[in-house]
């Protein structure tokens, strides 16, 4: 199999672009940490205060071209600063308490929704025109169209609020401490039904759709006719010969999908109080803690590109027609 | 036989006790955060934990607004001036130790105040500008003395964490270490858990006022938003909170009826500053018009603002001094009816103000100044802060009325802070907090020197008499003569109306009876009941609670 280099060389391009962006993007909203801290204390800051603030961490005198050398030799040294909001914890620290919680939401939901999603769609498409797929496409549709934003408040209202059926946040019940223990794991599985369910919801209906659309252009070919030709049984043509041809525009449709993951996340993440990635930006956006979010933009860059190639490196993996041709 | 009986009896006595209480713990919610980081550094003012001052570092002593600025002796018994008010002497108590067992002294205090006066980056309550210098008396007396003339020094002190000088001359950056497992002289120092989701704080082995505590631990589950604030108090989990619950009734007294409960008493004075030294030249002439503001003050529909933005929880100013109601005992002896005749809403009232002024309307239909200059700016008020923002289109209603082009902007709560500290803004609603007496909200809002350095002082209004009075107030103790000046600093100001007060900022308290009682309440109001950090009476609420038997 060929090394994909000209992507790998894009992949690279994107990377860069996206260090710059990052670098940019935080000094480009208005105000400043500085700011930021001195509007939390409001009313209660004096002004000694402000000027033990302002000379603690303002940081006005070195200009956009030190800032920006400063963060790529950090970059360099794996040295993503400290952060404003929670000094003196670096950077580092404060990302790496939350990125599991992020990971496992993702990870979970990405994989139950594409699979649910895929198996959904390829018997919608086998069973075109039955009771099952008109009940199942215009859901899915539906389903695609509501924001994760209204599905999670809807459910944390309707399950944890009047029913009490599930728990109210958190990533594991607070009487427990974190350990590798059956009641601790137990909790974590517990608590993360809600935020993952909500998180999977709109994405099953995008994968529902894209999978019974290529189904249903895989079922017309010759190979599958023939396969049906050869006696084989209906569940085996549908998932040996149809489902794995059809699946790799749904695995296009997941690399698109990656990024409006992460959207989806930081949404669910505040509704649920889920101590992930998200609600970590959210708070670091409100304080301007700009080593925090520099810190988080790259991360989440990177795992949407790395996570990108993985999708590209399967994909021609999958499809031995693609392993011959310039990459 | 019977000495063997005696002896297990008593054994069982004495030891039945130890396993049979049961631990009492009172679960809190004082700030707002994604995760909990262990971080109780007190000079960390942005990322210390909210229970660290007052509860791990207590104050020498505590001044209660609700009992006209009352002091509470907590490690001081006693605190008297010089004769030339330049220095002040306290007496410490005795007896009283550091969590870790070491004697507190007078060293720890000077330790505390040179500390602040050396490091401007910890000193967040002016001490290099105030102090002179700090002398030992002896192991229990210290003096401070003051480069000024200041009677509020005590005030300001009391917010100045002591800290033990056997552990923090050990540690070479106050500012950069988190303090984990801190050394204090308050209720509640030992950190026994801590998680990113909750953190328990409990008692101190030897805490000096060990006999008023009745609560062992504190809980703290970790709240990111009002959201959640709303769905863990409706569960009953909380014992003692302040947040903003729209629509109380219904969203949580109806959840438990018997148990939950709020009081929002009056607290600090929410005004309309104009700035009075804004560059616009047309708005300047304006705003400068005591005629102006008068109109504009008599356009304000304060009972709208209070029951339709607010949901009832605030409560309308109806004096032109501005006086918060919770200092009532300090209100003017002077008859303020002709000033207060112009806090109210009259539009007709406002219309002829305006017209007798000289504010003819311009081509477009709105009113200019009597020089013929345009009149047109808009009202800031932080984005997200819902209730000040219906207040603001409330009172755009008011001033359109009038025929005065005026409107809204609602930028992020940085840029609107720094506008009005910086001046680049026209009018915007600001306040004050309120500190034990009300010279801290009269010295902020109207001092000029306070114009630039405090969002209170943001409308930069100039009066030398004013400014007179105040330092009149500070450069004595009696307290006849204090009252005495402060009535004369709010016949000033309700003279001159610098800012349009709109209403009383209500106090953020709710509570739970299910497990303690003691709460202040409206019939029993010993404390101010907030929780929140900068309230240093939390340590008296605290200390009033009881388990329920």
């Amino acid at each position: 199999m060929r090394v994909p280099y000209r992507r790998l060389l894009i992949y690279a391009i994107a990377f860069a672009v996206a260090i710059v962006m990052n670098f940019l993007l935080p000094r480009l909203m208005p105000g400043s940490p500085v700011e930021a801290m001195i509007a939390q204390f409001g009313k209660r800051a004096t002004p000694a205060m402000i000027e033990a603030i302002k000379i603690r961490f303002g940081q006005g005198d070195a200009t956009l071209l030190e800032q920006f050398w400063d963060y790529l030799k950090g970059l360099a040294t794996l040295d993503l600063g400290i952060s404003t909001k929670y000094y003196p914890q670096t950077v580092l620290e404060v990302l790496g308490r939350s990125i599991g919680w992020t990971l496992l939401l993702v990870t979970t939901s990405i994989v139950f929704s594409f699979a649910l999603g895929s198996l959904l769609g390829t018997v919608a498409a086998w069973r075109r025109g039955s009771r099952f797929d008109g009940v199942m496409s215009p859901l899915a549709v539906v389903l695609l169209a509501l924001p994760p934003v209204v599905i999670a408040v809807c459910a944390l209202f309707l399950f944890a609020v009047s029913l009490r059926w599930l728990p109210l946040g958190y990533a594991w019940d607070p009487a427990l401490d974190p350990e590798l223990s059956f009641a601790f794991l137990g909790s974590v599985a517990w608590h993360a039904i809600l935020p993952v369910a909500t998180l999977s919801l709109f994405l099953v209906g995008n994968f529902q759709a894209t999978m019974r659309n290529s189904m249903i252009s895989v079922i017309g070919e010759d190979y599958v006719t023939m396969a049906r030709a050869k006696g084989l049984g209906e569940s085996a043509v549908m998932f040996s010969y149809a489902a794995r041809n059809a699946v790799l525009p749904n695995l296009t449709n997941l690399a698109l999908a990656l990024g409006s993951v992460f959207g989806g996340s930081v949404v669910t993440e505040i509704v649920f109080n889920y101590p992930g990635l998200g609600l970590t930006l959210f708070q670091a956006a409100i304080s301007r803690d700009y080593p925090v979010i520099q810190g988080q933009l790259l991360i989440m860059t990177l795992a949407t590109l790395l996570a990108n190639l993985a999708v590209d490196i399967v994909y021609l993996w999958l499809d031995p027609r693609l392993r011959d041709q310039p990459a | 036989m019977q000495f063997w009986k005696t002896t297990i009896l008593a054994a069982l006595t004495l030891a039945a006790p130890a396993t049979a209480v049961a631990e009492t713990v009172l679960t809190l919610h004082l700030e707002e955060q994604s995760a909990w980081v262990r971080n109780f550094n007190p000079f960390n003012l942005g990322s210390r934990r909210a229970s660290t001052i007052d509860l791990i570092y207590e104050p020498l002593v505590i001044f209660n607004p609700m009992e006209g600025g009352k002091p509470y002796y907590r490690l001081a018994t006693g605190l008297s001036f010089s004769d030339d008010l330049k220095a002040v002497t306290y007496t410490l108590r005795d007896g009283v130790k550091w969590s870790d067992g070491q004697p507190f002294t007078a060293e720890d205090v000077k330790y505390s105040i040179d500390l602040a006066r050396g490091n401007p980056v910890i000193d967040a309550y002016g001490m290099a500008d105030a102090v002179e210098s700090v002398e030992v008396v002896d192991p229990h007396k210290v003096t401070i003395r003051l480069k000024t003339v200041d009677s509020t020094f005590p005030e300001t002190f009391s917010d100045v964490p002591i800290i033990p000088k056997h552990v923090w001359s050990a540690i070479p950056d106050p500012v950069a270490t988190a303090n984990e497992n801190p050394v204090g002289t308050g209720p509640m120092t030992e950190i026994r858990r801590f998680t990113t989701q909750v953190y328990e704080q409990c008692r101190n082995p030897n805490y000096w006022d060990a006999a008023s505590l009745k609560v062992d631990c504190l809980k703290f589950p970790q709240i990111a938003g009002n959201d959640q604030t709303l769905a863990i108090a409706q569960s009953g989990e909380l014992d003692w909170f302040g947040s903003f619950l729209p629509d109380i009734e219904k969203t949580y007294v109806a959840s438990d009826p018997a148990n939950h409960h709020y009081w929002q008493p009056p607290a600090e004075t929410v005004s309309l500053m104009f700035n009075l030294k804004t560059a616009n030249e047309g708005n300047r002439e304006a705003f400068n018009d005591l005629a102006f503001r008068k109109a504009v003050s008599l356009a304000m529909d304060r009972d709208s603002m209070v029951n339709v933005a607010g949901y009832g929880y605030p409560t309308a100013n109806t004096h032109a001094s501005g006086l918060p109601p919770r200092f009532e005992v300090w209100r003017s002896k002077t008859d303020s009816t002709q000033w207060d005749a112009f806090i109210g809403y009259d539009i007709e009232k406002a219309k002829a103000l305006l017209d007798q002024a000289g504010y003819k309307p311009g081509a477009d239909g709105m009113r200019t100044t009597p020089s013929g200059k345009p009149i047109s700016f808009k009202i800031l008020v932080p984005n997200g802060w819902t209730d000040w923002i219906d207040d603001s289109q409330i009172a755009i209603e008011g001033l359109r009325a009038l025929g005065i082009d005026a409107g809204v902007e609602t930028p992020e709560l940085e840029q609107r802070t720094t506008a009005m500290i910086g001046g680049s803004f026209d009018a915007g609603l600001g306040s004050t907090l309120d500190g034990a007496t009300p010279f801290k909200f009269y010295n902020d809002t109207y001092n000029s020197k306070s114009g630039g350095r405090v969002e209170g002082g943001s409308a930069r209004y100039a009066n030398p008499d004013l400014d007179a009075a105040l330092a009149a107030f500070r450069s004595t103790t009696d307290s006849a003569r204090q009252h005495e000046l402060m009535g004369k600093v709010q016949d000033i100001v309700s003279a001159d109306l610098p800012v349009i007060p709109l209403f009383n900022n209500p106090t953020w308290y709710q509570y739970s009876t299910k497990r303690f009682t003691g709460w202040a309440t409206p019939d029993n109001p010993f404390a101010v009941p907030e929780n929140h950090d900068g309230v240093h009476t939390r340590i008296l609420h605290l200390l009033a609670l009881r388990p329920v038997q």
